[in-house]
């Protein structure tokens, strides 16, 4: 009997840096402008990472609205843009904007448990 | 005979197939195997030796959790929840408190839900054996400062508290902090594969393979991505609230399946205090129970990584704390929840779509849950207290409370949940029960449930040990029925 469920996920193949990076490398540094740029790439390794092993209709959606934040942020004078969605309480976007972050400041704090709020470096 | 972990192969043979590993899966498979039956245990993540990973940390996320622990039932608001997936399940990354099965619940689920023979005596015999199997006790000496704190603000207040019990083994002259969990891999799968059971890790079932109600076997995909099947006589599907309900709908199993999934929401904050009360690799053992079954009060685990995330939601008020983690620990608020949520295999998906509703009494609930929290953090002695929600104000005094509920919504609070249950309750109510009295599937002729999905709901407190009384009891019935 054929099954209609994929013994495993199609959106698997997706990756996510090419989408999730851009958007959560601005964040981060919006965010904690003092965060070191090699510790800042660790973090968003982390997040990427996170988000590539999501549930698959987490996945998909993160997905979709990054592709969006993708495509807002080629345009030109996009910081605006990313400090809006950072303060906006926005419904479903601010669960993206928010999923980046907890995942970032969750690896950042874990790994380095001193930094200071800047992002610097105790 | 004697079994243990066992190679992947295409084509894999068993009496009995036991699909998943945690307080149901494992617990199922010592019973069967010790019965002299051939087990099977699939376990759909890898095996990882007790000890070997920092507790509650991002490594442990990453190796023994679902999803790196990144999993959520959406709704107004979102519920974020965890599932273990690994050997062991959920009994190798929870905290190790152990609640005897309550016997009011007992009663009220065997009345409500018809559930055949179900004796609260039978159980509490149950729970004693589990008691001895899992070395179930008190710490030794005093509990760490972070559970201090509740007890401390429980006895100011004169609120009904305890410290709960773990499921733990101490060295000789351990203190609280000392203790090797009993959890699956050190307790009933050594008693399983003792007993000639047999077990593959990273393998995960896709579907059941089933003709006219009855499960021929399964077909199955190995961590390298490899497909193969197994064929067997009885199926018991193990693999928690989440994945049961997801496998059993994905094999085309029809019923009261997924749809009634319940939970125990929570709410936090974070409280500092004048010392050091973090503990990182910790969980507190006191609880209040002032106003249980419908709200509880307990601690989480609380190293600097989620002492950020917890702060997170109020960032710009509360970022300045961060720096003093060492003086914070992370309590909870946990109400026995009215809503219900449901589990829904997607065709052409790899994961379910899981969703949760509150209701307005789980919402109010939740409120006044936070408010005590935090009037019990100031008792306790708190010098500040950072609810996790949009727009929360530091708590530094009883008329800040106020505040604070002025302040709350449901939907600007990041809840989540760790106890997931009910999705496939067990009873005699025809179509509102997705299994039998003892965990059959309605439907089917030779799959059973026997997991957290068979209790009918939520029992308001930690339900491994229920979970695991229900194994024995569905697992001994099974055994005197099929001989």
């Amino acid at each position: 009997m054929e099954h209609r469920y994929a013994p495993m996920p199609p959106m698997r193949s997706v990756p996510s840096a090419p989408l999730v990076g851009p958007f959560a490398e601005r964040l981060l540094a919006l965010d904690l402008p003092d965060l070191p740029a090699s510790r800042r790439d660790d973090a968003i390794g982390f997040t990427v990472r996170r988000i590539d092993g999501l549930p698959s209709v987490m996945h998909i959606g993160v997905l979709l609205i990054a592709a969006v934040f993708r495509c807002i942020l080629i345009a030109p004078r996009s910081d605006g843009f990313v400090r809006f969605v950072a303060r906006a309480p926005l419904p479903v976007v601010g669960e993206y904007v928010r999923l980046i972050r907890s995942l970032g400041y969750a690896y950042i704090w874990e790994t380095w448990p001193d930094t200071r709020p800047t992002g610097a470096a105790a | 005979m004697t079994g243990g972990l066992a190679a992947p192969a295409a084509a894999l043979d068993a009496e009995i197939l036991v699909i998943g590993s945690g307080a149901g899966g494992a617990t199922t498979a010592a019973l069967l195997a010790e019965a002299g039956r051939d087990v099977l245990v699939v376990e759909e993540g890898p095996w990882i030796d007790q000890g070997t990973v920092r507790p509650f940390s991002l490594d442990q996320m990453d190796r023994q959790y679902r999803s790196g622990g990144v999993t959520v039932a959406l709704g107004l608001p979102s519920i974020a929840y965890t599932e273990g997936r690994c050997a062991g399940g959920g009994t190798e990354i929870n905290s190790g408190l152990y609640f005897r099965p309550p016997v009011e619940v007992i009663e009220r689920w065997r009345d409500r839900h018809r559930i055949r023979d179900l004796d609260p005596d039978e159980i509490g015999a149950i729970a004693d054996e589990i008691e001895r199997t899992l070395n179930v006790g008190l710490v030794p000496g005093k509990a760490t400062p972070a559970s201090e704190i509740l007890r401390r603000g429980a006895a100011t207040l004169r609120w009904r508290h305890s410290e709960i019990p773990r499921w733990m083994q101490y060295p000789p002259g351990g203190d609280a902090v000392t203790g090797a969990r009993q959890s699956m891999t050190r307790t009933y799968l050594p008693r399983a594969f003792s007993a000639g059971a047999r077990m593959v890790t990273d393998c995960r079932v896709d579907h059941l393979v089933l003709r006219d109600g009855v499960a021929r076997g399964a077909t199955v995909t190995f961590g390298d991505g490899s497909h193969g099947t197994i064929r067997c006589r009885h199926v018991f599907v193990c693999g928690g609230a989440i994945q049961t309900p997801a496998l059993l709908q994905r094999s085309r199993i029809r019923g009261r399946i997924g749809r009634t999934l319940a939970v125990h929401p929570t709410v936090k904050l974070s409280a500092r205090f004048a010392d050091e009360v973090n503990v990182p690799d910790d969980v507190p053992v006191h609880q209040v129970k002032e106003f249980a079954p419908s709200l509880s009060f307990g601690g989480s685990a609380s190293h600097s990584g989620l002492v950020a995330l917890a702060l997170l939601d109020q960032w710009p008020t509360f970022a300045d704390a961060v720096t003093q983690w060492r003086r914070i620990a992370i309590y909870y608020a946990a109400i026995t929840s009215e809503g219900r949520g449901w589990v829904r295999a997607v065709p052409g998906l790899r994961d379910p779509l899981v969703t949760y509703r509150l209701t307005g009494r789980d919402r109010q609930l939740l409120q006044s849950g936070l408010a005590r929290l935090a009037l019990l953090m100031l008792e306790a002695g708190a010098e500040e207290v950072y609810p996790s929600f949009r727009g929360a104000p530091v708590v530094r005094n009883r008329a800040d409370l106020a505040t604070m509920q002025d302040a709350f919504a449901v939907s600007k609070a990041s809840v989540m949940t760790v106890h997931l249950c009910s999705s496939v309750p067990m009873g005699e109510l025809g179509e509102r029960s997705g299994a039998d009295s003892f965990g059959r599937v309605h439907g089917t002729r030779n799959v059973y449930v026997n997991d957290a999905s068979l209790l009918p709901d939520a029992p308001g407190v930690n339900p491994q040990a229920t979970v695991m009384a229900f194994a024995v009891r569905n697992a001994r019935r099974f055994i005197e029925e099929s001989q």
